[in-house]
């Protein structure tokens, strides 16, 4: 990439990790527990966007790596807490 | 810049943009399930366009992208889905909601309680 493109990769990183903090505006004053869950399963696919754009900035793929753990991650938990919320229980 | 680096980093912005306005939202509407909607947007339009401007730019990393974005299509609107169905059987208030066409009636609620 030219030296601009790096610029605007740059500016792009530093605003999705500044977005996070509504997110955890969400988390703390959320007014029910289904709330709480919506933020943190936006705070993971947030993380999973800054890590795209970390791959982008330095070339490299093995970042991505951690994009799809913390995806595979994210579905399992935010199922299991959905369910603990309905039902009472996990398993 | 040449033309391929206009367009990725023009997909990347626009991934941006979604997700700036997908937190608007989430900070901003009145309910979970507004809420719900809006983060949606943040995880396809906003990864989306994250991903395809990455792809574009970074060559390299398209295919690990494609499974990525294969499996983030398929997980997260079941996620959404289980949040929203864990907000309703919680009884969550609808702000602004003419009638409630469940009924109180859910898919997996007992027979006991459906009237």
């Amino acid at each position: 990439m030219s030296e601009a493109a790096n610029v605007i990769a740059q500016v792009a990183l530093g605003v999705m990790v500044v977005l996070l903090l509504p997110c955890a505006y969400r988390v703390l004053k959320g007014p029910s527990p289904a709330d709480r869950l919506q933020a943190v399963e936006t705070t993971t696919t947030l993380l999973i966007g800054i890590t795209v754009v970390l791959a982008l900035i330095q070339a490299s793929t093995f970042v991505l790596d951690v994009a799809m753990a913390l995806a595979a991650f994210s579905f399992v938990a935010t199922l299991a807490i959905a369910r603990y919320l309905s039902e009472g229980r996990v398993f | 810049m040449v033309l391929r680096e206009v367009i990725g980093l023009a997909l990347v912005l626009g991934g941006v943009s979604f997700s700036v306005v997908g937190i608007i939202g989430i900070v901003r509407m009145p309910d979970v399930y507004c809420r719900i909607h809006a983060s949606g947007k943040v995880s396809t339009l906003g990864l989306l366009g994250l991903m395809t401007g990455c792809a574009i730019l970074v060559p390299a990393t398209g295919l690990k992208l494609l499974a990525l974005a294969l499996f983030l299509m398929i997980t997260t609107p079941v996620a959404s889905h289980a949040i929203a169905a864990a907000a309703y059987r919680q009884g969550t208030s609808h702000v602004g909601a003419q009638r409630d066409e469940l009924g109180g009636r859910t898919v997996n609620a007992p027979a006991s309680d459906q009237t």
